[in-house]
């Protein structure tokens, strides 16, 4: 299983320049193009589970994540925004890069955790979060993927 | 949307998150990664889904506890005209409205309540 598999090109945004956490999460679920009430539905699933606690993980990444009945299947967004964002992340610094990751309550092959547990990985190399802010293209940003292996 | 049935899967939806935390692999990477603390999270939880509750008629409540607490999930995809709480295809008529999820169907066959994902 290669993460570069579950990201198209259309659902990265590399030029987010929203204001606040919400409507950043609700920009990156616009992304997946779903009806009207879907979007509302898996924005507030969202919310709640950073209610539960930030999934800004620290040196400028978050990693918002649900389960929910209105995707039929495993959906992967990613956004950057240049200023940074207050996301409330567990080092309290400026949130720069989102991955967002949704999925169905059950999954025939069950690529939620094994997805969630790559991108932590991914996010963990040293070099992740200054490589992510020179990439150019939505391009770039898979094959940064494909080379750091995940 | 129906009311309800916008109720019904957001509850499911806690319900999920709820049973996740209490064991294995997402528990170990929300307290681990996310350093979330896994009993208030479920706490929490609880509250939610016991608000949400409080908007269902009594009959759709009866039927979301007893199915969720016999068979996990209460609210089923319906996909390619196929129930996936119990794999019968439903009925044609059903399948064919405009928008499906505007009414509360129940499945004839298994009793769930069914949600046609976009
Ligand atoms: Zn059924």
């Amino acid at each position: 299983m290669q993460l570069r598999d579950f990201f198209s090109v259309d659902a990265i945004d590399l030029d987010l320049n929203t204001e606040t956490k919400d409507e950043t999460l609700k920009i990156l679920v616009g992304l997946f193009h779903l009806d009207e009430k879907s979007e509302s539905i898996l924005f507030k699933m969202l919310k709640r589970r950073e209610n539960l606690g930030s999934t800004g993980i620290g040196r400028g990444i978050a990693i918002p994540h649900c389960r929910s009945l209105v995707v039929n299947r495993l959906r992967v967004a990613f956004g950057r925004h240049g200023a940074g964002l207050d996301f409330k992340a567990i080092d309290e610094k400026p949130v720069h890069y989102v991955f967002l990751i949704v999925a169905p309550p059950l999954e025939v092959s069950n690529q939620y955790l094994p997805v969630l547990g790559k991108i932590a990985q991914f996010s963990k190399e040293a070099d992740v979060p200054e490589r992510l802010a020179a990439v150019e293209s939505a391009e770039g940003f898979l094959q940064l993927l494909e080379e750091k292996g995940v | 949307m129906h009311e309800q049935l916008e109720t019904l899967l957001e509850m499911q939806d806690l319900h999920m998150q709820r049973r996740a935390l209490e064991e294995g692999g997402v528990r170990e990477l929300e307290t681990g990664l996310f350093e979330m603390s896994a009993e208030e999270a479920i706490d929490a939880l609880d509250a939610k889904i016991s608000e949400l509750e409080l908007r269902l008629g009594k009959s759709i409540q009866e039927r979301f506890r007893s199915l969720i607490g016999t068979r996990q999930r209460a609210v089923v995809p319906v996909l390619a005209g196929v129930c996936y709480g119990c794999f019968v295809a439903v009925p044609t008529s059903w399948a064919a409205e405009a928008d499906p999820n505007e009414k509360l169907n129940v499945c004839q066959s298994c009793g769930h309540f069914q949600y046609y994902p976009t």
